[in-house]
């Protein structure tokens, strides 16, 4: 079931004065995009997500066995993607080259999260600096089909980096741990590495509905609203133009980046200025839920949100971050009859390859697949255009590590969920010779199949076999 | 060949050349004048050129056995970091950031290794004080390389609201989270920008400025929820005495009129089996600012088929109704549960987002505009029938439901506050006083605004704004006032625009027309002003800061040192406590640490709490009463309340309340830091201590040395082998970490760490004093790197205590980088030394760390950069770029 619609007052969740909810920029944005959506459903639009947990997965619970088609009985930790299986590819033995600390160093593994969606290692700094060294493929694919629509893209965490700020790697910046989407910036001519920024994962699911439906109370506040911010940006792009004056050479850099935000915001402006009135009847998320399990699952339900009413086609998801001392509350349901509490995610990690400990893990890993089947199942509820929401999306769902007892980044666990718009069969299982194949063959297709065309993606050596 | 020679002709007269080196320690503290960057300049060159020489032959004897270029070609992993024969000792300059690591590493006493030759300990020092020496003279006159612009993080900005406005605000609710970096979330590089972020600081601007100024709202709800780990058995602190648990927020009510707020069980109530252990004829009592509101049947359970006991007495069957004119609850529509829908619970937004059902409890009152405080609590009228049979567990909850062993008072999950209902335009509050300085009745209304946004603009910039800025202003006003149609909206306009220029979100500082390329200058008054009090107090300057820096007085060394004490006893260095050591000490992790309940039962949330509060109450002693740093290792007194003391076996201590006490000799091993809850929490596992987490944490927080990191391709730990008897019985923690060390690649580093964190085992995995581990007796001796033997977190304490130079450079250094918002590079090594040095002349007082970095050339220095872009209107190419890419 898709977020009930049943109905609430609007008044009691739409904005108030202040408190935690009000207006942000796009709330009267909404209704252009539902009609756009409305009038172009007939031409399905492609959907890509890419999620990231860190800490690799239990060795001997998820491979699927023998290359081909999927076995009858899926492996434990991926046996809740049974509803979806005909649209699920489970890859064994691909090698997440770029997630490996550099020649002849040790240490650095653990802050390299930022390198899923790029296949690039991150450059060793922990200044301004710090870049991926190529936009993410979430950001590449938004550019390519995200530009019509509200948000070009979406970004969701669910664990705050503040709580564990001090916790980053020697010499890593922790941006490369907190945010897997990262956009390119204008890099300065004779500078040896692109420049890129990273994008803030939202926590709060609050704000994420803020930003996909705004709120305030009637059509003519929302007017008003709009108005008022436009003419505050209007008026701060004309300032920042005599503040550079002023500015250092470095200063306005940043600055000059400000601008440049203050105009994608103008053009969504633009956007929502065609706006007609109706908000749908959807009711508040207040703030970040206590359980891990509410939280995710009110991520997945907004994005799925989002994906239907067309306000975004992009969203990336970071489920933990490394190095996370969680532990998590299994929910009691078929997969886990008894409920009960996993070990610490990084902790459990280390396994030393007891069995007993080994399958702990699994549980975990267990747990987070069943997070994304969740969603899955929620997209394939859907009906869009001619098919389902799944049917038209892509969801990536991986790690970075395989065996994470020694942190090996070979044997990492990949999966690609959805229809893709036909561009991907399910129900299989890709197997690839061990430390061969390199993650960034993966995004390479990917970017394929969403018609981004490049020469290569990171360290990918050529395009995903059998894909 | 002749290098060989010589070093074995040197071993003889080592004893001799000691000594001569230690002549020379003796002299330079008091020689040094200078603090800043201006650093030592002339100590005892004539003794330099042999001292050198002497050096090198230690160097020789000591270190260059395994940092050698021969050892690196051979592939020696200590000589692949560093190499030390092709370092010359007589031109310290030439490798200024190589030498910095060595002396790093010799005031940590890391080096030699453990097993290996050392010379005495006299020798040893005169060494460091040498290097430093040497290091510190070939130092440049002025290093203060370009901070780069600094955004304010999320703290800071919620910091300046409240300075500006007198408004609390979440700040999380606005704004998305901050990237860190150095371990600090106010380091300039890495607080970017994307359009997330400007659409959030514009939004928040608007929200902000209608909260402030307390416009009649349309209703909005607004969820607190207790921590999934809390337990409410006990008094909370700010409720009424005789009363248990519940929950206490403060909230701005966004404008004059009703609200109602509902109380929703935790978990749905089902901590308690249906019926049994949950305990009939509890009552709800709402509270606004201390005043009882309304008094409820508590009904949390009800849904589980709990039997309706008769419960007689006053407020049984219909409570809210006969008591409707509760003081401060002259509800005008009818009160309590009946205002809302019936099973309101179950169709409001919860039961879409998670919620876990229960019936609400609802309260409904009238308020005015800005904070009040709102509670829910139980009067602690009955006993829980407990139905512990071994002991009472000081952990309530758990979230998979009912627990064998936890007991059942019922406990707060959620407070949801909604309104305004019938709102009318706020008349006062603590916000509009202090955005009102005038009032149009008496000024003209024109006048008014103008002084207004003048005010405003002064306190968010920082600085009096210009005849133009404020100009811009008033065409807000007057926009907002004809279309709002009053005066107070026309402000809360101009509020809308100051709150989102990019001069009040980015510290910017103007760098002046006479500045050259590559060269420092130094910064204005008023930009001196914005660092001093984003260091100090993470938010905005004051008005007599502000007054101070405009009149130019505050590059005077006196007034400044003058306003950094006036600083430093302000309420607001709370901040440093707060973001500063809060992230030093991991304080922040505290809230993210989740120690397993089934096997730590007695950890919750009040208890994590307690731990964070005693740690900040103990750094806050420290800034306040301005001691020694060292205190933070060693300090006697602690802070406790009855929770926590209960935990550390403190007898004596009853309520909620904190206060200082002091340890007495039995709780020795509570003194300073490493007896901390906090500390002993956050590096240990859920389910277990980390020796090892605990000796990196030591290593790199108290001794500034990082040990590497693991490997990629850990080796797997051979199998659990059998004892004498045939079992394979769980190993103690010590033996884990002994398995860890058996190959000689883990050796190297965990030799390092490992004795440190045995040396604690006495603390378990929540910090509860311990003797045994499972059934083995723990063994906290070790022999830690410079080959002490130490057992015990006491003998630890010591030994650390013998780093206590090291220690408070590695303060200074971490205030550092808190200060100038940038990593601290070998460059500005001397300056730390020099600060630290005349810290210690001065017992090593917080006070006189701040005064140094204060002082300090790069904290009131900037520096010009080359424009990268050979351009010639000066735009800047990278605008030009983006415009082509559209």
């Amino acid at each position: 079931m898709f977020i009930t619609k049943r109905h609430i007052p609007r008044r009691t969740f739409l904005k108030s004065a202040g408190c935690t909810l009000a207006l942000p920029l796009v709330d009267a944005m909404l209704p252009a995009s539902t009609a756009l959506a409305a009038a172009e459903a007939a031409s399905p639009k492609p959907r890509f997500v890419g999620i990231f947990f860190p800490h690799g997965m239990a060795p001997g619970y998820w491979e699927p066995g023998a290359e081909g088609r999927l076995p009858a009985k899926l492996p434990f930790i991926m046996e809740s993607l049974e509803k979806v299986k005909d649209q699920t590819v489970i890859m064994t033995g691909l090698w997440s080259k770029s997630a490996e600390p550099p020649e002849g160093t040790t240490g650095s593994d653990h802050w390299v999260a930022a390198a899923y969606l790029t296949g690039i290692k991150p450059r060793k700094t922990a200044g301004s600096d710090a870049t991926v060294g190529s936009p993410t493929i979430d950001q590449l694919i938004a550019q390519k089909i995200g530009q019509e629509t509200l948000l070009p893209s979406l970004q969701l965490a669910c664990e705050d980096p503040n709580s564990s700020s001090s916790n980053c790697g020697e010499g890593y910046s922790c941006s490369y741990t907190n945010s897997i989407s990262w956009i390119e910036l204008p890099t300065p001519p004779n500078e040896p590495y692109v420049h890129t920024s990273p994008l803030p994962m939202e926590l709060n699911p609050q704000n994420v509905f803020e930003r996909l439906f705004g709120s305030g109370a009637t059509p003519d506040e929302r007017r008003a609203r709009m108005q008022q911010n436009r003419s505050i940006l209007d008026s701060i792009r004309e300032q920042l133009a005599s503040l550079n004056k002023e500015l250092g050479a470095a200063d306005r850099r940043t600055i000059g980046q400000y601008t440049e935000e203050i105009r994608e915001i103008e053009r969504r402006i633009q956007l929502a200025a065609k706006a007609t009135a109706d908000v749908p009847d959807v009711p508040l998320p207040t703030g970040i839920p206590e359980s891990f399990d509410d939280h995710i699952k009110l991520h997945y339900d907004l994005t799925a949100l989002a994906f239907r009413a067309d306000i975004t086609r992009v969203a990336t998801l970071l489920g933990a971050r490394d190095l996370t001392a969680r532990s998590y509350v299994l929910p009691k349901n078929d997969l886990f009859p008894n409920g009960g509490v996993t070990t610490s995610f990084h902790g459990g990690s280390h396994h030393q390859e007891d069995p007993v400990q080994i399958r702990k893990y699994a549980d975990i890993n267990r747990y987070h697949v069943s997070t994304m089947a969740y969603f899955a199942e929620k997209l394939k509820s859907i009906p869009d255009g001619d098919g389902t929401l799944l049917d038209h999306s892509l969801i990536l769902y991986g790690t970075n590590m395989g065996n994470s007892n020694q942190h090996q980044h070979y044997d990492v666990p990949h999966i690609l969920v959805g229809g893709a718009n036909g561009k991907l069969e399910g129900n299989r299982h890709l197997a690839y010779e061990r430390k061969t194949v390199t993650s960034g063959n993966l995004l390479l297709s990917v970017l394929d199949m969403f018609g981004v065309h490049r020469e290569s993606q990171g360290d990918s050596t050529d395009r995903l076999a059998k894909l | 060949m002749m290098k060989r020679l010589l070093s074995t002709g040197c071993v003889a007269i080592l004893p001799f050349l000691s000594a001569v080196v230690l002549g020379q320690q003796t002299r330079p503290a008091p020689a040094q004048p200078a603090r800043g960057a201006v650093a030592p300049s002339t100590p005892q060159p004539a003794n330099a050129q042999p001292s050198a020489e002497a050096q090198r032959a230690l160097l020789d004897r000591y270190c260059v056995g395994c940092h050698s270029q021969r050892a690196k070609a051979a592939g020696q992993e200590a000589a692949r970091k560093l190499t030390l024969d092709d370092l010359d000792p007589a031109h310290v300059g030439e490798h200024a950031e190589k030498w910095e690591l060595v002396v790093r590493k010799l005031r940590a006493g890391m080096m030699p290794p453990a097993n290996s030759r050392r010379p005495d300990k006299a020798t040893y020092d005169g060494f460091i004080t040498w290097l430093e020496n040497e290091l510190d003279r070939g130092a440049a006159a002025v290093y203060a390389p370009p901070p780069g612009l600094h955004r304010l993080n999320r703290t800071e900005y919620a910091n300046a609201i409240r300075d500006i406005l007198d408004l609390e605000i979440d700040p999380s609710a606005y704004l998305p989270s901050d990237d860190s970096t150095h371990g600090f979330d106010n380091i300039a590089g890495a607080l970017g920008i994307s359009s997330t972020l400007v659409e959030a600081y514009v939004s928040a601007a608007g929200k902000i400025s209608r909260l402030a100024i307390g416009r009649p709202a349309t209703p909005g709800l607004v969820v607190y929820r207790t921590p999934e780990d809390t337990s409410q058995d006990y008094h909370i602190e700010g409720l009424p005495f005789g009363t248990r648990g519940g929950m206490l927020v403060k909230h701005v009510f966004p404008s004059d009129g009703e609200y109602t707020v509902t109380v929703t069980p935790i978990f749905g109530d089902n901590m308690s089996p249906t019926g049994f252990g949950s305990i009939p004829c509890e009552k709800l009592e709402i509270l606004l600012d201390g005043e009882r509101l309304q008094v409820l049947d508590w009904i949390g359970s009800r849904r589980l088929g709990a039997p309706q006991a008769n419960c007689q007495g006053d407020s049984a069957s219909t409570p809210q109704r006969g008591r409707g004119a509760a003081p401060g609850g002259r509800g005008a529509a009818p009160g309590g549960r009946a205002a809302g829908p019936q099973g309101g619970g179950q169709q409001g937004p919860e039961a879409f987002f998670g919620g876990r059902g229960g019936t609400p409890m609802r309260a409904r009152f009238k308020t005015t505009a800005g904070a009040h405080w709102l509670g829910a609590t139980f009067p602690a009228t009955n006993f829980a029938p407990v139905l512990d049979l071994d002991r009472h567990f000081m952990r309530d909850t758990v979230q998979t439901g009912p627990t064998p062993g936890f007991t059942f008072f019922p406990h707060v999950g959620t407070l949801r506050i909604e309104g305004p209902f019938n709102a009318a335009p706020a008349k006062e509050s603590s916000s509009r006083a202090r955005i009102f300085v005038c009032r149009p009745p008496t000024t003209d209304e024109a006048a008014c605004a103008r002084k207004i946004s003048t005010t405003l603009a002064t306190r968010a910039f920082r600085r009096p704004p210009s005849g133009a800025d404020v100009q811009g202003l008033m065409e807000f006003y007057q926009s907002g006032r004809k279309e709002g149609g009053d005066f107070e909206h026309g402000i809360e306009m101009v509020l809308a625009r100051v709150l989102a220029d990019p001069r009040f979100i980015y510290r910017i500082e103007t760098e002046p027309a006479s500045a050259r390329v590559n060269q420092p200058y130094r910064i204005s008054d008023l930009d001196l002003a914005s660092r001093l009090s984003f260091f100090l107090w993470s938010s905005v300057p004051d008005d007599e800061l502000i007054t101070v820096a405009s009149q130019g007085k505050l590059k005077d060394p006196a007034v400044l040192e003058r306003q950094v004490r006036r600083m430093l006893k302000d309420a607001r260095t709370q901040a440093l406590t707060a973001n500063f050591a809060g992230q030093w000490l991991n304080l922040r992790g505290l809230q993210s640490v989740g120690p397993l309940p089934l096997v730590y039962p007695d950890f919750d949330d009040p208890l994590r709490q307690a731990m964070r509060s005693e740690v900040e109450l103990l750094f806050d002693s420290i800034v306040r009463e301005d001691r020694g740093v060292l205190d933070l290792l060693t300090a006697d007194y602690t802070f406790v309340n009855e929770r926590l003391a209960k935990h550390y076996g403190i007898p004596n201590i009853y309520g909620s309340q904190f206060r200082r006490v002091t340890l007495p000799p039995d709780m020795d091993a509570r003194r300073g830091l490493l007896g901390k809850g906090a500390f002993l929490v956050t590096t240990s596992k859920p389910e277990r201590t980390s020796p090892v987490t605990r000796g990196k944490w030591i290593m790199t927080n108290i001794l500034g040395v990082s040990p590497p990191d693991p490997p990629p391709d850990v080796p797997v730990l051979p199998p659990r082998s059998a004892d004498a008897a045939g079992n394979t019985k769980e190993p103690t923690m010590r033996q884990k970490m002994l398995d860890h060390r058996v190959r000689q690649d883990c050796v190297q580093c965990h030799a390092l760490m490992d004795p440190i964190g045995f040396a604690l085992e006495n603390f378990d995995g929540i910090g509860t004093w311990r003797t045994a581990d499972g059934d083995t007796p723990v063994d906290a001796t070790g022999q830690v790197f410079d080959g002490t033997k130490i057992d015990g977190p006491v003998a630890l304490r010591t030994w650390l205590g013998s780093y206590s130079t090291q220690f408070v450079q590695v303060v200074t250094e971490k205030l550092l980088v808190y200060a100038l918002g940038r990593g601290v590079e070998p460059q500005d090594m001397p300056l730390v030394r020099s600060i630290a040095r005349d810290a210690i002349r001065n017992q090593a007082r917080f006070s006189a760390l701040v005064t140094g970095i204060v002082s300090s050339k790069p904290f009131q220095m900037n520096m010009k950069v080359a424009d990268p872009v050979p351009s010639q209107s000066g735009d800047g190419a990278s605008r030009d770029r983006t415009k082509g890419a559209k």
